[in-house]
């Protein structure tokens, strides 16, 4: 982790043009590549990122950003007033709320509940960007990511693009595909979902634990 | 284009076409209004491209045209006039709307880009009367889902039932089912409910055409005119949930009842249930949960049959019990498992509702 405070300008060039004026600002420099830049306020959106991977070019006085869509952010600094670099480690990763967990455990019992013939390689399959929850073989021969959570939300699907994207590089897992398990996944989340190629399915939580649901169905 | 017309007139043709313009769609051009100056009418168009609305006002025509104005803003600007006459003009991608002194200039949007919308149905045109009609659809519609994912469940069926024309909603935790004898049913159709409730807030009238096809459902008045597309899927068979008959009958008064089940649900919360206690003396309403109370009661009441007591979703029951039309309802239960039935008077309503399971 690198860290620096400094008088800087930032430039943001992609999907639009975004210019931050000169101020004091925090640039933080990760290990896996991502870039982000933050006020003195707020408590976790930078003002601007880039996510990995990024191409990091270092200049006198500037730092150039690229990723693989072209998007650039410029960082021009004026004066540094703090710098440090440091080795974190491996994170150990947030400990997720006793359902998450259960839903994880449970599916990775039954990952036929998930989808037809589905069958577990792994659970927690570590990535670059932070472990999968399950790692499964599809009955059609393809690599399956799933991500689980207890809410499905947008911010779960991207998570999961994520892994999506490291995981479609390593060649000897073949075809992935990913699936986006939820007890309840938001309409938001669904679109995107379908929007990237991800599959999504709600899971019930009662009948995978051998409760029978007191929500009774006409079919 | 260039017409001049009553404020609330304008705001009212305005407002009510643009119910179908969607507040989120990713095409700019489908957030507005196209407006169609011909002979002595302007005819307002908006749409979601699933659902059309057009309606129609005689006007002052000063020159004939056409143009697409912004849906909300127009139609809040001329609402927000002084009351009488308003001028509503287009020229050199510039609307503008004024009326005793307020001038708003818009920016136009590209009237080329406002989509073709199919209006012609080849099926006859029904006539119903529309305020029973609108009542009709607002009874069954409380049983349509509101998932979009599952979109079956989201529809009114359409369908021939005996000499007249059935009406059908379900969310898979009950079903709402209202019979119209001597209406002719055409085309069994699965209509978006979404369309179907803003029938009511639009277009509706003493007399309604009702149209469909295979592809569209459109509704006709001297008020104007609306088109959905139909859902394309096939709806659950029904019948076969409905059981051909029940041991147990209730008969509550209806405001009683709805009084009821509003107080228990001051307590009761979306998963805790209301119990009905079923015995000759009537109906006892309890419900209880844990960290916060409970709350009981006993309405007197009609009851045949075995003593039982069963519980629903007070949201659910309140829906059912509320759209039963007369002044007493009727409960018909089997067991404390299995769907009961609400009905009331005579008027073909029918409201299948699961029980939750205790």
């Amino acid at each position: 982790m690198r860290i620096v405070v400094a008088d800087c300008t930032v430039q943001y060039e992609g999907r639009l043009n975004a210019f931050l004026p000169p101020a004091t600002r925090l640039v933080m420099v990760k290990a896996d590549g991502c870039v982000a830049v933050h006020a003195d306020g707020g408590a976790y959106k930078p003002l601007n990122w880039m996510n990995a991977p990024n191409d990091f070019i270092e200049e006198e006085g500037r730092w150039i950003v690229i990723n693989p869509k072209g998007e650039r952010l410029t960082i021009t600094f004026n004066e540094i007033h703090f710098e440090t670099a440091m080795e974190m480690g491996d994170d150990p990763g947030l400990q997720k709320d006793g359902v998450e967990a259960d839903l994880q455990k449970l599916l990775a019992d039954s990952p036929g509940e998930i989808e037809e013939g589905l069958e577990l390689i792994r659970r927690e399959y570590p990535t670059p960007v932070g472990p999968v929850d399950l790692l499964c073989r599809g009955i059609d021969g393809a690599t399956v990511a799933v991500e689980i959570k207890r809410r499905g939300e947008i911010d779960g699907v991207e998570q999961l693009t994520r892994y999506l994207e490291f995981l479609s590089r390593d060649a000897r897992l073949g075809e992935v595909r990913g699936i986006f398990a939820a007890q309840q996944v938001k309409p938001q989340a669904r679109t995107l979902a379908e929007d990237r190629g991800i599959g999504w399915i709600e899971v019930d939580y009662d009948r995978l634990r051998g409760i029978e649901s007191t929500r009774l169905t006409l079919f | 284009m260039r017409i001049r017309a009553e404020r609330d007139d304008l705001a009212d043709v305005l407002a009510r076409a643009a119910r179908a313009v969607g507040t989120r769609s990713p095409q700019q051009i489908l957030q507005g209004l196209l407006c169609d100056v011909r002979g002595n009418r302007l005819e307002v168009t908006g749409t979601d491209s699933d659902v059309t609305i057009r309606t129609t006002l005689e006007v002052e025509v000063l020159e004939a045209g056409r143009t697409v104005v912004p849906a909300k803003l127009a139609a809040e600007a001329v609402r927000k006039l002084p009351v009488g006459a308003v001028t509503l003009s287009a020229e050199e991608g510039e609307v503008e709307i004024t009326g005793n002194g307020p001038r708003f200039r818009l920016r136009e949007f590209v009237v080329n880009d406002f989509p073709d919308i199919p209006d012609t149905i080849e099926a006859p045109l029904v006539e119903v009367d529309g305020e029973a009609f609108v009542a009709a659809l607002a009874q069954v519609g409380v049983a349509a889902s509101g998932d979009d994912a599952r979109p079956t469940l989201t529809g009114i069926l359409f369908e021939a039932h005996d000499d007249g024309l059935r009406l059908v909603a379900t969310d898979s935790y009950r079903l709402a089912l209202r019979d119209l004898p001597g209406i002719a049913a055409g085309e069994t159709s699965l209509v978006p409910y979404r369309a179907l409730r803003e029938i009511g807030r639009t277009i509706a009238d003493a007399k309604l055409g009702v149209q469909l096809d295979d592809r569209q459902a459109a509704f006709s008045s001297a008020r104007g005119r609306m088109t959905a597309r139909v859902i394309e899927a096939t709806f659950p068979n029904y019948r076969q949930l409905l059981p051909d008959e029940y041991p147990n009958r209730l008969s509550v008064s209806k405001a009683a009842l709805l009084d009821a089940v509003g107080r228990a649900a001051l307590v009761a919360e979306e998963h805790i249930p209301v119990r009905l206690s079923l015995s000759e003396s009537g109906v006892e309403l309890s419900v209880t949960r844990q960290e916060v109370g409970e709350e009981t009661e006993h309405i007197e009441a009609a009851y045949s049959g075995e003593e039982m007591t069963i519980a629903f979703n007070t949201r659910y029951l309140t829906d059912g019990v509320g759209a039963v039309a007369g002044d007493e309802v009727v409960l018909e239960t089997i067991d404390p498992l299995k769907p009961g039935m609400l009905s009331g008077g005579s008027d073909g309503f029918q409201y299948l509702l699961m029980p939750v399971r205790l």
